[in-house]
């Protein structure tokens, strides 16, 4: 029996204006939801024709969870987000021609190489780069929120982390803390039931992952991640009161990771069921006729927003491509970092 | 200038960088109402109150995860294992974030973790370990082992300074048994410069931490009996170490003895000796030893802790066998 | 003593180094009866020929090894039973090679063969049991032959024979040679401090170098030179043949010169220089230098003032491999290759500085230098850091040479007799006509490895037009 609350989704404009969006907020975030799921695709063809090395990991299904999220976050707000939250960098302004150079291990990637896919951040834009290790960065994050409310500042950390992760211990000490000392500092789990192969009844025996939220002492909330306005409320929600001194909350977003793994895996191990089931519940898709119904989405409006971000695409993976790959000389720099280094907003 | 223990000049050295830099505060298990298992922050919490001075749950990897974030934040926090053999517990943190972070992501990570590590009363398997060589291994991570109750303010005052993640072994075994004078001001001791605890022409003998006084009075013992002349060269940091200083010696007497109260195996002598054969090789006359304890977990009955420990009649032994080789 | 049980005759370790034997004849055949320590066969392997007594009194059981073959030292070669047994018993399996203390006695063994006053090897002809050093008894060794065994205390020959690197770093440079120093280490090991003090007290023959590479022998040695060789047992002299021992610098001097060869790829370039300026300015000066300075201007000091001048742009000439790195310095310190008045060996004084030193303070220091080396006045400090050397076997009217390279310089410079020749010049109308030249012929033998051919063409191509236009106030 779930413990969690389970939010409702989002009904009408009125609705969605109540908390904070307008219809120009509307179309930006059909926007960062086109161009997120646009920038996975058109990487996706790069691995394929050899232009990225490594492997490539997408977020398909998971574009409304981390859009939402990130659209309710403050302009001081920081956040670890993971590699399906591509959504997340789009929406906090990182662009695109540097995510693609990232992907392709040139110089312009925001780790210049040095770290590939979604292995990134920029951090003047309150982002922190992940690492492969889950939840390894929810620690990361109540360490931000410990350093803002040491300080007494308004700002809230976002740590995300998925079901598969949350089986590991870093996830529990986390939480604990986070909830001892009621640090302003919002969990997100992606929860898109499965982790590489395996599936939640093998990750965890709760119902939701949400319900162990009581546990630490703050609430746990589990919303349709394909649902962007209801993640976006719910995240809003976490945010505030997070920011008003409450605490800690646990969302879960819940959604179906769309495409394998990695793109190297084919998922065969997922019933053909549950891709037909949540194909029918595309993020994009359900936003876009949302906007239809009840914010009058134009035809010529779509197509507008559509062939911006194709254009701005285009000229992404363009620019990315001029981009330099590294010089193996620089394979010995920046394994210390010097005082220079802390010549940055943050340690002043 | 006043006579200090060890433990006096590390908590004087927190208190005074506390004081002075509000970035700076303290996390870790009973560091705060109790003062921290060895009293280093006696008297911090009601100086700087609860939020400078943190007591966490029993959670090493949120302890020294959190300290990342702050870092990141602007914070400089000092975390305190209560004993170095729970930094395992953190060693997936600081491996796989902290000291990856600014080679991959360009975000430097300015924390500190206390480590009290060294056997030598007791303690047992899991409260004597000295893990400074498995944390050299990871690049982007220092290690710092002060000797002296000067070198240890003056090292935590640097690593605190230091924009980086660093290990700040601090030896249990010298806690309240090594006293010297200490600076009243506010002073760096710089990483990678090695320090001469004793002058000598015969041998060199490398060694950190607390071994340092026990070289010191296998050294006295070796000059007396022997008339056998050693150089004792203080690391005080592990990564960076001085390797001039090392090479430096070494060209001077031509042998070379690594002591250290780690394991043998894999223990950082390994590199050092492996440096001196790569770099002093036609300046040696003997091979370069190594003294160290046995590849066992450290035990706890007195009589076997004490045969694990390298003891001075252990260095005796050594400096004699090199010396007259 | 005869044995209760069957015992293993296995193919000893003659010395330390050895891996392997071979059998060159059986003594006994199978079947007959053999006493403890009698001749059982006879051995051959890379240190020495020797007979290998039997471990235990018996009858030859059986004999697995057959002459002629060479096998692995522990190699079972044959079984001694009880007396009495029948012969050939069952195969007997193979066992293990032999036991640490027969090893143990094995170097001990080869440590007294080579220490001092070791006997040298029996010949295979003598009949007489060898002495015990020189035997390895077999599994399992008898207490006695180890009892009896001139060995040394505990690894004291062969710590004698071990030379640390810093001992041959400095062995190396100042030319001594190890086995002639006093060493207090553990067995007698020549330490770091022994070698100094030996330097230091001058005892030390000075590194010898350049002279002309001697031809080399007929015959290739046959072994591999070992790193540090024992001195070799005095051959017999045969008919007509008087044998003297090496002198510790002759030995110096062979190491070197061998090492050098072994070192460097020498390559020599000539050169002929008309010095009939050079011969003409030398005769004005010679009267002067004598009566101010009691100095001969010779030759060989214009030559080494050119060359040291030409150096300066040539710093690889006067440069150094030192490990992976190229060496070059702002000074040049020459040697010159002086003959001991014994004629029996000859060694390098260096002129230090020499790029500060005039014509006249060049020959001063060259005259200097050779008598002090013809006096044994040298001091330790004379011999080295030389940078570039200069030999001058053209005094004995040699018009050609390839001298050695003094390791490790990246040069020598080899200066012939200066002889009249017919050259051809031009006339002051630009005619070719012959004229009555002083020609000397100069050599240039470079380390290929650092140097390359047409820089030392470059260099001797300046190095000649500085001699052929030396001028009146040239200096």
């Amino acid at each position: 029996m779930a413990i969690a609350r389970e939010a409702e989704p989002v009904g009408s404009l009125t609705e969605v204006r109540e908390f904070g969006l307008d219809r120009e907020d509307l179309l930006g975030i059909y926007r960062h939801l086109l161009t997120t799921r646009g920038v996975e695709e058109r990487g996706h063809i790069l691995y394929k024709q050899g232009k990225i090395p490594g492997s490539f990991y997408t977020g398909r299904g998971n574009e409304a969870a981390s859009v939402g999220v990130a659209t309710a976050m403050g302009p001081d707000d920081v956040g670890t987000p993971l590699h399906r939250d591509m959504g997340v960098h789009i929406v906090r302004g990182v662009e695109p021609w540097r995510i693609f150079a990232q992907f392709m291990g040139r110089l312009d990637g925001p780790t210049k190489g040095k770290d590939g896919n979604v292995h990134m951040a920029d951090d003047r834009l309150g982002l922190i780069a992940m690492v492969s290790h889950l939840p390894a960065m929810l620690p990361v994050a109540v360490g931000c929120a410990l350093a803002f409310r040491i300080r007494e500042e308004k700002r809230v950390a976002v740590g995300w982390f998925g079901e598969g992760a949350s089986a590991r211990g870093d996830t529990h000490e986390s939480m604990n803390l986070a909830g001892i000392r009621r640090l302003p500092v919002v969990f997100v789990c992606d929860n898109n039931q499965w982790a590489y192969s395996t599936p939640t009844h093998l990750e965890y025996a709760t119902e939701h992952v949400a319900d162990r939220a009581k546990a630490y002492g703050f609430e746990g909330v589990v919303v349709d991640g394909t649902d962007v306005l209801a993640v976006y409320r719910e995240a809003r929600r976490a945010i505030e009161k997070a920011r008003a001194g409450g605490g800690p909350t646990l969302i879960e977003c819940l959604t179906l990771r769309m495409e394998g793994h990695a793109v190297h895996d084919d998922a065969f191990y997922v019933p053909k069921e549950m891709f037909e089931e949540w194909a029918k519940r595309d993020p994009l898709e359900r936003y876009r006729s949302w906007l239809r119904e009840n914010a009058d989405f134009a035809d010529e409006e779509e197509d507008e927003i559509r062939g911006e971000v194709k254009k701005l695409l285009n000229d992404a993976i363009k620019r990315a491509d001029e981009s330099p790959l590294p010089d193996a000389s620089t394979l010995l720099e920046g394994v210390f970092a010097t005082p220079e280094d802390l010549d940055t907003p943050h340690h002043k | 200038m006043a006579e200090k223990t060890y433990l006096q000049a590390i908590s004087d050295g927190l208190r005074q960088e506390m004081r002075r830099d509000k970035r700076v505060y303290v996390i870790g298990e009973d560091v705060g109402v109790y003062g921290g298992a060895f009293k280093v922050t006696q008297g911090f919490q009601e100086e700087f109150g609860p939020w400078r001075v943190i007591d966490a749950p029993l959670a090493e990897t949120a302890i020294v995860g959190s300290c990342t974030g702050a870092a990141m934040m602007g914070m400089r926090p000092v975390a305190e294992m209560q004993f170095a053999d729970f930094v395992s517990c953190a060693w997936d943190h600081l491996v796989t974030v902290a000291a990856k972070q600014r080679y991959r992501a360009g975000t430097p990570v300015p924390i500190v973790v206390r480590c009290p590590s060294g056997g030598g009363f007791s303690g047992g398997p899991f409260h004597s370990q000295n893990p400074e060589s498995s944390f050299a291994h990871i690049p982007g991570l220092k290690v710092v082992c002060p000797a002296t109750p000067e070198d240890a303010k003056g090292l935590l005052v640097s690593a605190i300074e230091d924009p980086n993640p660093v290990l700040y072994f601090e030896h249990k075994h010298l806690y309240r048994r090594i006293k010297a004078d200490v600076p009243d001001e506010r002073y760096t001791t710089p990483f990678g410069e090695a320090r001469i605890h004793r002058e000598g022409e015969d041998v060199t003998l490398v060694t950190w931490g607390a071994m340092v006084f026990t070289a010191a009075e296998a050294a006295e013992k070796v000059a007396e009996e022997d008339g056998v002349s050693t150089e004792i060269v203080d690391l005080r940091t592990i990564v960076p170490w001085d390797r001039k200083a090392v090479l430096a010696s070494t060209e001077k007497t031509s042998k070379a003895i690594v002591l250290h109260e780690d394991t043998l195996t894999g223990g950082f002598g390994g590199e050092i000796a492996a440096t001196i054969a790569e770099e002093a090789f036609e300046h040696l006359d003997a091979p370069v030893k190594r003294i160290a304890a046995p590849d066992t977990p450290v035990p706890f009955s007195p009589p076997l802790e004490k045969a694990f420990l390298p003891q001075v009649e252990d260095v005796v032994a050594g400096l004699r066998e090199i010396a007259a080789y | 003593m005869a044995t209760g049980t069957a015992v293993d005759v296995v193919m000893p370790q003659m010395g330390v180094s050895v891996s392997e034997g071979t059998i060159t004849k059986w003594v006994k055949s199978e079947g007959e009866p053999i006493e403890a320590d009698e001749t059982l066969l006879e051995i051959s392997t890379d240190k020495v020929d020797t007979e290998v007594p039997s471990p235990a009194s018996g009858v030859v059981q059986q004999i697995i090894v057959p002459e002629g073959e060479t096998v692995a030292v522990g190699t079972k070669l044959a079984v001694i039973a009880p007396p009495g047994a029948e012969a050939p018993a069952a195969p007997v399996p193979a066992e293990a090679p032999p036991e640490p203390a027969t090893q143990e006695a094995a170097a001990q063994a080869e440590a007294g063969s080579s220490g001092e006053g070791g006997a040298p090897t029996a010949p295979a002809s003598a009949p007489a049991p060898a002495p015990a050093a020189e035997e390895v008894p077999a599994a399992p060794p008898s207490p006695e032959p180890a009892a009896e065994a001139p060995a040394p205390a505990d690894g004291q020959a062969e710590g004698a024979r071990f030379v640390s690197p810093v001992v041959a770093r400095i062995a190396a440079e100042h030319g001594v040679d190890v086995s002639q120093v006093p060493g207090t280490g553990r067995g007698g090991r020549v330490t770091k401090k022994d070698i100094l003090g030996f330097v230091e007290s001058g005892q030390a023959a000075p590194a010898p170098a350049a002279p002309e590479a001697p031809p080399r022998p007929a015959e290739a040695p046959a072994q591999p030179a070992p790193a540090a060789p024992a001195p070799a047992p005095a051959p017999e002299p045969r008919a007509g043949e008087k044998v003297e021992p090496m002198s510790a610098m002759r030995r110096g001097i062979a190491e070197h010169m061998r090492r050098s060869l072994d070192t460097a790829a020498h390559v020599t370039s000539s050169i002929e220089v008309d010095m009939t300026r050079v011969a003409a300015i030398r005769a004005k000066l010679k009267k002067e230098y004598q009566e101010a300075y009691g100095v001969n201007p010779t030759y060989l000091a214009f030559v080494a003032r050119a060359a040291v001048e030409t150096l300066k742009d040539y710093p690889w000439v006067n440069g150094e491999l030192r490990g992976d790195s190229i060496v070059t310095r702002s000074f040049v310190n020459v040697g010159f290759a002086v003959e001991l008045a014994d004629g029996k060996g000859l060694i390098v004084p260096v002129v230090k500085n020499a790029e500060t030193l005039n014509l006249l303070g060049l020959a001063k220091a060259i005259a200097d230098v050779a008598r002090r080396a013809r006096d044994k006045e040298l001091l330790p400090d004379d011999v080295q850091g030389g940078t570039f050397s200069i030999t001058n076997p053209g005094g004995y009217g040699t018009f050609h040479g390839t001298p050695v390279i003094s390791q490790p310089q990246a040069a020598i410079l080899g200066t012939y007799a200066v002889v009249k020749r017919p050259w051809v010049v031009q006339d002051e109308l630009g005619e070719d006509v012959i004229a009555i030249r002083s020609i000397m012929n100069l050599t240039l033998t470079y380390d290929h490895r650092l140097v390359d051919g047409a820089l030392a063409g470059r260099f001797l191509r300046d190095l000649r037009e500085r001699l052929q236009t030396w001028g009146e106030t040239d200096y």
